[in-house]
C-alpha cells in the first residue's frame, strides 16, 4: 500500500537528476559551442582550442579558491589585486634569490594577505564584501609602490620555462588547471573538509551546533584563494613575460561571474567544481568567440555582461531555486 | 551504533554510580535584559522515562530545554550528569555529555544530503569520508527505530517535506546515541499518523533507557505518551516530575495557568454574529502557488473565523494573498461585494486591512526606529501628502496602545527590541488596529507572548468583533483556535477542507480534519479504490456520540455522494447511524433501505481509537466478500 510514497519519491529523484545542476552546465556549453562554432570557422581549430584553453588558466585557478570562498557564504574582492601583489612579490624577487624561492615568497605574501582577510571576517566579523573591498585597494596600492608603477620583465627564466613548457606535448599551465579542478573536485565533494565548507554555507548555525570548525575553515578558504592569486600571476607572468602593476584588475570580477555562471549561490551552501569549470570555459569562449567574430572590443563587455545575467537568469528559472 | 560522540565524553565515566536519575538540574536562573524568563528552576529526568515538560506560551519551556541542552548559558544553578557537575558552554559540550536535541527550528543544512545532515558531527573527526559507512550506520539506526524512510538519504534536505525534515532531526540526534534528548514542540508541523510515528520512536527509546522530554502544551499527547510531568508557569516550576497517571487533563490545565488566569478565553461567549450580516470578505477557490490551492471562505463583520492547519499547509499564504503581498494565480477574492485584487500591501492597507504576520522579527519590527515610529509606522503608510507629523497622527495610535495595557511612558522608548515578546506584540497589534480596519488577519498573534498578553488579546479582539471587526485568525494552537474563534476553516495541503462552527469541535479532531491528504496517502488511496470498485462512496469518520465527523471519503464517478469530506453530523442525522454505532462488521441496511453499510473500527498500533472506516453500495447490487474489505481496511492501517 505504499506506492503512492514511492512514486513521490521517485519523482523526486527523477528531478534531481533531469536538472542537476552539472547537466544542466553541460547543455548550455554544448549550446554556446554550437552556435560558436557555426558563427566562425575559426573557432573549433586546434590553435584557437589551444587558445582558450590558455585564457582559461588564469581566471579558472581563481575561480576554484572564489568557488571555495562562495561556498562558505563569503565572497573575494581581493583575488585580482592579489594576482597583482602576489605576482610582483615574485618579480622583484625573482631576480636576486632566484625561481623558486620567489615563488614560495610570493605564495606565502598571497596567502598571508588571504590570511588577513580571514582573520577580519572571523574575528572582527566583518562583511566579507567589505574586508576584501578594503584588502583590494590595499593590496593595488602597496603593488604600485613597490614596482615604481612600472612593469617588471626582468623575470627568472626558470619562471618562463615552466608557464610556456610542455608535459607530453600539454602546456603545463593547462595540465596543473586539470590536476587543480579534479583536486578540488574530490576534495569539495568527498572529505570532511570539503562538506564542512558546504555545511558552514549552507545552515552555519547547524554547524556551529555539530561542533565543525567553522573559524578555521572559513580562514582557510581566504587563504587559499590569496595562494592560489599569486599561482595565477605566475603562469599569467610566464606567458607575457612581464608583470605589470596593473595586472589582474577586474579578474575578481571575472571570477565571481565564473563561480555564479557555474550554478554557485552568493548565499553559500550551493555550488560545484565542475559547474565553476563550465562557468570559466563559457565566459572563456563568449570573449574568445567575441573575438573571433570580430566584435569591437569596446562592445564586447556589454555582450558578457547581459550573457552573465541572461545565464544565470535562465539557470535559476530551470532550478527554480533561491536567487544567487 | 556510532560511538565517536561517546569517547570524547570524558563526564560519562563507565560504571559511575548515580542516584537513579540521569540529569539533575537545581536553582537554575535565566535573565534576558530585565526580564527573568527562569526562577529557580528544579527538574530531574529519569532512564527509561518520557518526561513531558509542560506549560503556556512563554512559560518558560524552550528556554529551559535549550539550557539544559547546552544552547544558551544559565545566569545561576547546577546541572548535573550522572550526579556530575557540568557547565556546557556550548551544544557541542552538551552533545558529548549525552545531550541532544530536536529542535522547532530546524538546525539541518538544507544543501546537504540528508545522510551528512545526521552525521554531521562526524565532519569534525579525524578520518576519510566514506558515504558508504555512514548509509549503513544510518540504516542501523532506522531499523533499530524500526521506521521506513519514505525518501532516500542522499536526497537534498531542502527538498524534503516539513515533516520528512523533522524526521531527519529526529536521526540526527540519535545519531550521536544520545542518553537525554529533548522534543521541543515537535508535533506542531505533523499530522496524526506522523505524530503517531514520532511517538512510536520515542516509546522505543525510552525503553533502551534514555530519558525523553518532551516538550508540548497538547494536553492529548502530553497523557498519551509521557510517564511524569512538570509544569512551568511564568518561569517557575509548580509541578515537579509528576506522574502522569495521578493528573487529570483539568488539574493539569490549572497548574499550567494558575487560577487567576485560568479561563482566558472567558470574553469569549460575549461575541455574536449577527445572522444573515453580508460578508466582509468573500474568498473563492483562491490559489497562491506555491503553498495555497484552493481556498474558500467568507468572514462576516463582528466573527472572528480561524485558520486552522499544520504549519506549512498554506494558511500564513492565504493571508499574505488577502493582503496583497503575494499575488494570487487564480480564484476570487471580494471586498464588501466588489471584486478586489491587490497588488501591494498599501492596497489592501487602503482598502480597511490590517495585517499581523507571523515572524514578528521580520515582518513586524523596524529595529532602528523608535517605539513609537514603529506604532505609527502604518499611518506613514496610509498618509498621502509629503509632510508628517508624528503628533497628529500618533494621538489615535497611543490610545489605542493604551488599551492593549501599554504604559504610555514606555512609547518614548528609542529601541523596541529591549521589550518583551509580549510588549513587542501588542505594539504591532496596536498599529495595525490604529489604521481603524474593517478585517485584521492575525498570523500567529500570541506566538512567544506572556500569558497575560495572551489575554489581553484575547479580550480586545472579542471587543473589537463585537464592534464589526471581522478577524481572520491564523494559529497552529488548536485550543486557541477552539477558545476564540466562531467558525474554523481547516487548510490541508493548500485546501479548504472544512468549516465548522468551533462548538462542535476539540483538538483532536481538529487535528483529524487538517491532517494533510499526502501523509493520510494509504487512507485515501484506501477510499478511492473501495468507492470505485464497488460502484459506492467509501468515508473515513469519528465517532464521538452524538456527533460523526467526516475526515475524508471517496465517491465512485457516477454515485451519489453520501458524506462529504469535512462535515460534522449527528448521528441521527445520518441514515446508517445505527449500524456504524454497531459495527459489527458486516453489511447491514440504512434506514431509508437505499444502501448497505458496512463498517470497520480502526486502531492504531498502540490502540488509540482511529475513527470508523465505512463502505456505503447502492441497495440491490450484489454484496461484496465482507471479510476482504475487512482485510484491506486492517492491512492499510498496518501500513501506516
Amino acid at each position: 500500500m505504499s506506492e503512492p510514497i514511492i512514486e513521490a519519491n521517485q519523482r523526486r529523484r527523477r528531478k534531481r537528476f533531469e536538472f542537476r545542476l552539472e547537466i544542466r552546465m553541460l547543455f548550455l556549453t554544448l549550446i554556446l559551442l554550437v552556435v560558436l562554432s557555426l558563427s566562425s570557422k575559426y573557432f573549433l581549430t586546434y590553435n584557437n582550442i589551444m587558445n582558450v584553453l590558455d585564457q582559461s588558466v588564469v581566471v579558472g585557478i581563481l575561480a576554484v579558491g572564489q568557488t571555495a570562498v562562495v561556498l562558505t557564504g563569503g565572497i573575494d574582492l581581493s583575488v585580482g589585486a592579489l594576482l597583482g601583489f602576489g605576482g610582483m612579490v615574485l618579480a622583484l624577487s625573482g631576480s636576486s634569490i632566484g625561481f623558486m624561492p620567489s615563488l614560495l615568497l610570493g605564495v606565502l605574501a598571497g596567502g598571508a594577505a588571504g590570511g588577513i582577510n580571514g582573520l577580519l571576517v572571523v574575528k572582527a566579523r566583518i562583511a566579507p564584501f567589505i574586508v576584501t573591498l578594503g584588502m583590494l585597494s590595499v593590496a593595488r596600492s602597496v603593488t604600485y609602490i613597490a614596482s615604481g608603477a612600472a612593469s617588471i620583465t626582468d623575470l627568472p627564466p626558470a619562471l618562463i620555462q615552466i608557464a610556456t613548457g610542455t608535459i607530453l606535448g600539454v602546456p603545463i599551465d593547462i595540465v596543473f588547471l586539470a590536476v587543480l579542478y579534479v583536486a578540488a573536485w574530490w576534495y569539495f565533494g568527498y572529505t570532511k573538509g570539503g562538506r564542512t565548507i558546504y555545511a558552514i554555507g549552507s545552515n552555519a548555525e547547524a554547524a556551529r551546533i555539530a561542533g565543525l570548525a567553522i573559524e578555521r575553515y572559513t580562514i582557510a578558504v581566504y587563504v587559499v584563494s590569496g595562494v592560489l592569486a599569486t599561482l595565477a600571476a605566475a603562469f599569467m607572468a610566464g606567458r607575457i613575460r612581464a608583470v605589470d602593476p596593473t595586472s589582474g584588475t577586474g579578474l575578481e570580477l571575472d571570477s565571481i561571474a565564473a563561480v555564479v555562471i557555474g550554478g554557485a549561490s552568493l548565499f553559500g551552501g550551493r555550488g560545484s567544481m565542475i559547474g565553476t569549470l563550465f562557468g570559466v570555459i563559457i565566459m572563456v569562449c563568449i570573449r574568445n568567440g567575441l573575438n573571433l567574430m570580430g566584435i569591437d572590443p569596446y562592445w564586447q563587455g556589454t555582450a558578457v555582461g547581459c550573457i552573465i545575467v541572461a545565464a544565470v537568469a535562465g539557470e535559476r528559472l530551470l532550478s527554480g531555486s533561491k536567487a544567487g | 551504533m556510532p560511538s565517536e560522540l561517546r569517547t570524547e565524553a570524558m563526564a560519562r565515566a563507565p560504571g559511575e554510580s548515580f542516584a537513579g536519575e540521569l540529569l539533575s538540574a537545581t536553582g537554575i536562573d535565566k535573565f534576558f535584559g530585565s526580564m527573568q524568563a527562569l526562577k529557580g528552576v528544579d527538574i530531574a529526568l529519569r532512564p527509561g522515562e518520557v518526561h513531558a515538560l509542560v506549560g503556556a506560551n512563554g512559560a518558560g519551556k524552550s528556554t529551559l530545554s535549550r539550557i539544559l541542552c547546552g544552547h544558551i548559558i544559565p545566569d545561576a544553578g547546577e546541572i548535573r550528569i550522572r550526579s556530575r557537575l557540568m557547565r556546557f558552554a556550548s551544544p557541542r559540550e552538551a552533545l558529548a555529555a549525552g545531550v541532544a536535541m530536536v529542535t522547532q527550528e530546524t538546525t539541518l543544512a538544507p544543501d546537504l544530503p540528508v545522510i551528512e545532515n545526521i552525521f554531521l558531527p562526524r565532519m569534525a573527526l579525524p578520518g576519510r569520508l566514506s558515504r558508504r559507512d555512514l548509509a549503513r550506520d544510518a540504516e542501523a539506526i532506522i531499523a533499530d527505530l524500526g521506521i521506513a524512510l519514505s525518501f532516500s538519504l542522499f536526497d537534498r534536505v531542502g527538498d524534503l517535506s516539513i515533516a520528512e525534515r523533522q524526521l531527519v532531526e529526529v536521526l540526527k540526534a540519535v545519531a550521536g546515541n544520545p542518553d537525554i534528548v529533548f522534543f521541543d514542540e515537535p508535533t506542531t508541523s505533523l499530522s496524526p499518523y506522523e505524530s503517531e510515528r514520532l511517538f512510536g520512536m520515542l516509546a522505543i527509546l525510552a525503553g533502551r533507557g534514555k530519558a525523553i522530554v518532551l516538550v508540548s502544551h497538547r494536553m492529548e499527547e502530553i497523557f498519551q505518551i509521557s510517564d511524569r510531568i512538570s509544569v512551568l508557569q511564568e518561569g517557575r516550576i509548580v509541578g515537579s516530575g509528576i506522574e502522569s497517571r495521578k493528573l487529570s487533563p483539568g488539574s493539569l490545565i490549572n497548574l499550567m495557568v494558575g487560577k487567576e488566569l485560568s479561563d482566558v478565553y472567558a470574553h469569549h461567549l460575549s461575541g455574536r454574529v449577527a445572522a444573515g450580516a453580508r460578508p466582509i470578505l468573500r474568498v473563492a477557490n483562491l490559489r497562491a502557488d506555491p503553498l495555497v490551492k484552493d481556498v474558500s471562505f467568507e468572514i462576516a463583520p463582528g466573527e472572528i473565523l480561524g485558520l486552522g492547519g499544520l504549519v506549512g499547509a498554506g494558511r500564513s499564504e492565504t493571508a499574505e494573498a488577502i493582503y496583497g503581498l503575494r499575488p494570487p494565480e487564480a480564484g476570487s477574492i471580494e471586498l464588501l461585494g466588489q471584486p478586489f485584487r491587490p497588488r501591494s500591501a498599501i492596497e489592501a492597507l487602503r482598502a480597511g486591512i490590517g495585517f499581523v504576520g507571523e515572524d514578528r522579527r521580520r515582518q513586524g519590527i523596524v529595529p532602528d526606529l523608535s517605539v513609537m515610529e514603529n506604532l505609527l509606522l502604518s499611518q506613514l503608510g496610509l498618509h498621502r501628502g509629503f509632510r508628517w507629523s508624528a503628533e497628529t497622527a500618533g494621538a489615535h495610535a497611543v490610545k489605542i496602545a493604551r488599551s492593549l495595557g501599554l504604559p504610555p511612558q514606555r512609547l518614548a522608548d528609542p529601541n523596541l527590541l529591549l521589550f518583551s515578546g509580549g510588549m513587542q506584540q501588542k505594539i504591532i497589534i496596536a498599529r495595525a488596529l490604529s489604521t481603524d480596519p474593517r478585517l485584521l488577519l492575525l498570523d500567529e498573534p500570541t506566538r512567544g507572548v506572556d500569558i497575560e498578553t495572551r489575554s489581553t488579546i484575547y479580550k480586545v479582539m472579542r471587543e473589537r468583533a463585537n464592534q464589526g471587526l471581522a478577524v481572520l485568525w491564523i494559529s497552529s494552537d488548536f485550543e486557541e483556535l477552539l477558545g476564540i474563534c466562531d467558525r474554523v476553516i481547516v487548510i490541508s495541503d493548500g485546501r479548504s477542507v472544512a468549516d465548522l462552527a468551533c462548538r462542535a469541535l476539540d483538538v483532536e479532531k481538529l487535528m483529524m480534519f487538517a491532517a494533510p491528504k499526502t501523509s493520510s496517502n494509504v487512507l485515501s488511496v484506501l477510499l478511492e479504490q473501495l468507492a470505485s470498485r464497488f460502484a459506492g462512496t467509501a468515508f473515513w469518520v469519528y465517532l464521538d456520540e452524538p456527533r460523526v465527523y467526516c475526515f475524508d471519503s471517496a465517491t465512485a464517478s457516477g454515485a451519489a455522494a453520501l458524506l462529504e469530506r469535512g462535515t460534522v453530523l449527528t448521528l441521527d442525522q445520518l441514515p446508517f447511524g445505527a449500524a456504524l454505532r454497531a459495527s459489527e462488521e458486516v453489511f447491514t441496511s440504512d434506514a431509508e433501505g437505499r444502501h448497505s453499510i458496512l463498517t470497520v473500527s480502526l486502531a492504531t498500533k498502540r490502540g488509540h481509537y482511529f475513527g470508523h472506516f465505512g463502505v456505503a453500495i447502492p441497495a440491490g447490487t450484489i454484496l461484496p466478500p465482507q471479510a476482504e474489505i475487512v482485510g484491506m481496511v486492517r492491512g492499510a492501517m498496518e501500513n501506516l
